[in-house]
């Protein structure tokens, strides 16, 4: 349908307004006050140029807060789109049950990431964890919880967000993976192509635009990593699963140092931008080429 | 195929054996780590279940607050992303080769990277600790990829529909709700319920909008840990199962409704012009 300059604004006004006001608006006042002293606690504030940002760059808890996202992100990225694209391979052709399947699949991600700490939080405890009861009863001695020893408290948060993410991945990827022709696979197959080869020169080109989209979800996700850690660890021990968006949430509302916050919290919005404008370039060649 | 059954049971194991574990201890089933071998220890009931109101008298307020919470931001969100969508679906290859990848940008940055100055602007807009202060917070948090999910389904859609309806002499909003709707009623339906459960699930913007006098579920289990009254196991399992069931219900319910979810729609290339 032709639509005129009137309609068009007509019906994006809503959103206009809604993102205006409550994400877009918030996020570019939030940005300008990360040049200066101001905080809700104060009367007054002053320019200060990028002193918020040098004095957030120089701590070395928000150092430490910086390495671990990276290990995170490099780490659960990759595991998220392989054992989602996994199970969503598995489930490509019809299978008796496929829809019941998915859903099943589907019901780690239904749990909030704060329920999935809460969750993680016992199954790895010594009590009535399940990791000591399995070791247990295959006769080994138990173990401290994981989450406590500083060398893998942030490997096991990286398990469990996995656990949580991989289905959703493997949700979304599914329609591609099942809409690829069937003639497709046949040709690979026919022409002597191993299951590893199949994946990479039928499925991985055909669904290539919906992968890097769901790419750039998950990183997002993973670069404002907070609720998995708040209840499993708290960040400790120490600083070894200490996030960003940790280091900024504390900043702001635990210890009433709202410019260190602020700034810390743009510095995850920056590194999730400057993804996105290489995705967003990726997406737009694909188009015109 | 037997490698394939093999593969199916194994990733159901990893994937929801953590789940039944839960499921269990939430009826009083637990083991009991200290004996040698591991034992089971106690036995089924249903009291944990209502030892959640104890130990958070409010539990069950907040799940309302929770379910009706995010019941109205899905809703909010579908309103305000379908029109724009749709514009976006009908707009110039150029610019919306940029738009849509946008959205997702929107979609995938952490709420954590705005919700300070939200805060701010909330307590100053006397929102602070509203439903209506949620409620379009959390709107906004899924706009943007509702928004991209709709333009996909939009793209799909023969426009010689919508020229039908307009020699016909149907009007804008007549077009978008009597003729294109029930075209997009499935993509619409599903994208509606995996927004309802991404709201249902926030925490850090009910968290930060609100100061303890309304709260949702997540914010309450956050609380339970963050201000060290721990609770015990199996009433931890209970809660974990009470607020698990609201969107296991709504997507077991609308599972065929969900095989429609498609990020992007399939057979993209072939609807360019």
């Amino acid at each position: 349908m032709r639509l005129s300059r009137r309609d068009r604004i007509v019906l994006i006004a809503p959103l206009i307004i809604l993102l205006g006001g409550w994400l877009i608006g918030p996020a570019l006042l939030g940005l300008l006050a990360t040049f200066t002293t101001y905080s809700p606690f104060t009367t007054s504030f002053s320019f200060v140029g990028l002193d918020n940002y040098r004095a957030v760059l120089q701590d070395p808890q928000f150092g430490a807060a910086a390495r671990n996202i990276a290990l995170f992100v490099a780490a659960a990225v990759p595991l998220e789109i392989v054992v989602g694209f996994g199970i969503a391979y598995l489930l490509r052709e019809p299978l008796r049950g496929r829809a019941a399947l998915r859903v099943l699949l589907l019901l780690p991600w239904l749990i909030s990431p704060i329920g999935s700490g809460v969750m993680w939080h016992f199954l790895l405890g010594p009590t009535t964890g399940i990791l000591d009861f399995v070791l247990g009863r295959l006769g080994l001695p138990d173990v401290t919880s994981p989450l406590g020893d500083l060398r893998v408290a942030l490997p096991v948060v990286v398990i469990v967000e996995v656990w949580r993410i991989a289905p959703f991945v493997a949700f979304l990827l599914l329609p591609g993976l099942a809409s690829i022709p069937r003639e497709r696979w046949d040709d690979a197959r026919l022409s002597g192509a191993s299951w590893l080869r199949q994946i990479l020169d039928v499925a991985v080109p055909s669904i290539r635009p919906l992968l890097i989209t769901v790419t750039m979800l998950v990183t997002g996700l993973a670069l404002g990593s907070f609720d998995a850690e708040l209840i499993l660890t708290g960040g400790g021990p120490g600083s070894a699963t200490l996030t960003p968006a940790l280091y900024s949430y504390a900043a702001a509302f635990e210890t009433n140092e709202w410019p260190a916050g602020a700034a810390s919290a743009w510095l995850i919005a920056a590194a999730v931008l400057a993804v996105g404008i290489l995705y967003i370039r990726l997406s737009a060649e694909r188009d015109s080429g | 195929m037997k490698t394939r059954v093999s593969l199916v049971a194994l990733a159901l194991v990893v994937f929801l054996v953590p789940l039944a574990w839960t499921a269990i201890a939430a009826f009083g089933v637990v083991p009991d780590n200290s004996t040698r071998p591991p034992s089971w220890a106690g036995s089924f009931s249903l009291e944990h279940f209502a030892e959640v109101g104890v130990a958070e008298p409010t539990f069950w307020q907040e799940l309302a607050t929770s379910t009706a919470s995010a019941a109205c931001a899905a809703l909010l969100t579908i309103a305000v992303a379908y029109p724009a969508a749709y514009v976006l679906a009908r707009s110039r290859a150029r610019a919306e080769a940029v738009l849509a990848p946008g959205f997702v940008v929107l979609a995938s940055l952490p709420a954590m990277s705005y919700v300070i100055p939200l805060s701010d602007l909330t307590r100053r807009a006397h929102l602070i600790d509203t439903f209506a202060g949620i409620v379009l917070s959390e709107a906004a948090v899924t706009a943007p990829l509702a928004v991209y999910v709709l333009h996909g389904a939009f793209r799909q859609l023969s426009v010689e529909w919508e020229e039908a309806a307009v020699l016909d002499g149907a009007g804008l909003w007549h077009t978008l709700i009597r003729v294109i709707l029930p075209l997009v009623a499935p993509s619409v339906v599903a994208t509606g319920i995996v927004v309802f459960v991404i709201d249902w699930n926030l925490l850090l913007v009910p968290l930060v909008l609100t100061s303890g006098e309304i709260k949702t579920v997540p914010v309450a289990m956050s609380d339970f840990f963050t201000f060290e009254r721990e609770l015990n196991w199996p009433t931890a399992a209970a809660a974990l199962v009470i607020s698990l069931v609201p969107v296991a219900v709504l997507v077991g319910l609308f599972h065929r409704a969900l095989q429609q979810f498609a990020l992007q729609a399939a057979g993209r290339e072939s609807s360019d012009e």
